[in-house]
Parts: structure tokens; sequence; C-alpha cells
């Protein structure tokens, strides 16, 4: 009799104390929140820029130099601004062909330079675009920006000093933003 | 001779490229709801989903694309890490073409695969809605996706009160097999 009470009540006491931990967590009710309901929105006033035909080793800037595309801040949210480049393609082969975007605003032989800035950005001037996105309006310091604001900025181009000549090239820059 | 040679072949180096298309500047406006989706308690093993709607402000249709991106750690919130694995996301439709001035919704999913390891976190990891354009300039917007997955945390109380009872549960058992002893 005694051996089998112990053999009942042992394995019970063993498995509630595997299964103790177990039973310890927490409910696990799915909780989504959708923070108001935030719309996030930006929009730009401009996106292009037909320069024609350009010479090698020669800068490009938009005009007006730096009022050229506003950016304006819609939604409901303060947003951080971003900014990020990409090559530049040949248009009829985009895999055969491209301008590299430099690291840091200079060119080379098929290498080609981008910079923006911001009118009222005093502090930084032309700063590089490139294919790390990197900070628009600089929101570092704690400025993001609110519904409303607004914020001109232009372009310059710094073209290779060698390319392959008749070749239409194109490219792309992203300017995104993210809840602040 | 030679330097002919070589004015030659720099003239035409000289004269190329046209950067964007020669067509009319347009320019680009849409917005996306919710700005920021936070999902706590997602148990491994455990999928859930929600909507994000998109809306084009535009007085033409446009394609928009929706994808996810990892964020540098310096932009994410305090606390969260990288989420783990972008195929754990899925959406209804990764690109939708949304008419003048309307908006549509897509449909995002979220699955945890059930391993242990995997409770108890908080990653983020943002979504990505861009309007497809050839033009110079794009816009991408980013919802912030915070997600928490449970089971990692436990309750000191419940935990506490159960290891009292298996105390009490353990005495009970002694007492009695004493009493039999006992009276045996």
């Amino acid at each position: 009799m005694k051996v089998a009470i112990t053999s009942v009540v042992i394995p019970i006491i063993l498995a509630l104390a595997i299964s103790l931990p177990a039973l310890a967590q927490q409910n696990s009710t799915i909780t989504i929140t959708m923070t108001g309901l935030n719309e996030i929105s930006i929009s730009l006033d401009k996106t292009q820029w037909p320069l024609g035909t350009v010479a090698s080793n020669t800068e490009y800037e938009t005009s007006p130099q730096i009022q050229w595309c506003t950016l304006t801040v819609q939604g409901t949210c303060n947003v951080n601004t971003f900014i990020v480049g990409d090559d530049a393609k040949w248009v009829s082969d985009p895999n055969t062909y491209k301008w590299t975007l430099s690291n840091d605003g200079t060119n080379s032989e098929h290498i080609y330079g981008l910079w923006f800035r911001i009118s009222g950005d005093t502090t930084r001037g032309y700063v590089p675009i490139t294919k790390t996105q990197g900070e628009f309006w600089p929101y570092s310091g704690g400025s993001s920006l609110a519904p409303g604001d607004t914020k001109q900025f232009g372009l310059r181009l710094l073209t290779p000093t060698y390319f392959y000549s008749s070749r239409q090239m194109q490219t792309q820059i992203t300017v995104s933003a993210v809840a602040a | 001779m030679v330097g002919h040679i070589k004015l030659a072949g720099l003239i035409p180096a000289l004269l190329v490229i046209i950067l964007p298309p020669l067509t009319l500047a347009q320019d680009v406006n849409f917005g996306v709801s919710p700005a920021e989706v936070r999902i706590s308690d997602l148990p491994p093993g455990n999928a859930t989903e929600f909507e994000l709607v998109i809306h084009n402000k535009d007085e033409i249709a446009h394609n928009f694309t929706v994808t996810t991106f990892q964020p540098p750690e310096q932009e994410r919130r305090e606390g969260r890490a990288e989420f783990p694995d972008d195929s754990w996301i899925s959406f209804s439709s990764p690109g939708i073409e949304i008419a003048a001035d309307s908006q549509a919704n897509v449909m995002v999913a979220i699955a945890i695969p059930q391993e242990q390891k995997w409770a108890g976190r908080d990653w983020e990891i943002w979504l990505g809605v861009a309007c497809e354009s050839p033009d110079l300039l794009g816009v991408e917007l980013y919802v912030r996706c915070l997600v928490s997955t449970a089971g990692g945390k436990l309750n000191i109380g419940l935990f506490i009160g159960s290891a009292v009872g298996l105390v009490l549960l353990g005495c009970g058992v002694y007492y009695y097999f004493r009493r039999r002893l006992k009276s045996g």
C-alpha cells in the first residue's frame, strides 16, 4: 500500500515541479496598439531635374540653388527625415554601365558625387548624398519636423572625371521619413 | 598626331548624359497610417496581423510597394533589438496600384517561429511604403513596427504561490504517511 501511494504521489509532485515555471509565465493575450491613428506623410513639390547634356568633371546646381524643392510635412505626427542616393545607371542597359555614387561627394572616373543643401541649415552647408541613408533635416539634436513644417533644399551634381559618351544616365534620390 | 587622337577621344566624353527623363515635373504626395504599430505578448509559434492604410493624395494613380527595412541601431526605440528575420513578415500585396485621391489597405502578417529562444524579446523593424517612379526624387514612408514576444518573464506572485502550494502538498503527503505508519 505504502509503495503504491508513493508511486502515485511522487510522479504528481515531480510533474508539478516541472510544470510550475510554465504555469507561472504571464498570460499571452496578444495586444496590437496602433499609436493613435496617426498618419505619416511628407510631400515634395518637385521630383525631376532635367539636366540635358553635361560635361565631365563639372558641377551642376539646381536653380534656385537651395530653394529648388520644398518638402512639406503633412499627416499628424512629427517625423525624422532621411536621404539616400544610388548609382546612376545607363537607361538603355542598366546592367552594363553605371556611374558609381561616391561616398563623400567627390568624383573620379565613372564615379560621381551628389550633394544637397537645405535652406536655413547654416551649420552643414552642402552635405554629400551617399548610398547609406543619412539625416536629411538634422534631427539628432532633437529637432524633428512637425506637421506643417516645410524645408526648401537644392541639389548639386559633380560629374565623373571621365565617362562613356552619348549614354543617357538615370539615378534616384529617396527622401524618407519615420515617426519621431 | 598623337595629340589629335587624344583630343578626338576626349570630346565625345565631354558631351553626354541626361539625368532624369525629360518629362513634366510632378510632385509626390501620399500618406500611411498608422505611423507606429506596437504588438505586445505575441507568443512564439503564433501569428498576428494588422492593416496599413496607404492614401494616394496625388491627382494621378500610382503604384506603391511595401517592404521591410532594418533600421540602424541608433534609429530604433530604446531597448529594442533588430528584428531577427524579415521573412517572418508578409504582406497581402507587396505592390498595389492606388487611384488618384484614393486609399487602399495592405494586410501585414507577423509570424514568430515556435522556439523558446524567441520568447520575451523586444524588437523593432520598419515597414517602408514607396511610390514607384522613374523620377530623380522619390519618397518612402516608414511605419515603426514594435514587436514584443510573450513568455520570457515569470509571474513572480504565481510562481511563489505555486511553490508554497507544492511544499504544503509535500508536507501533507509526509504527515499522511507518518500517521499511517503510527496507526499501522
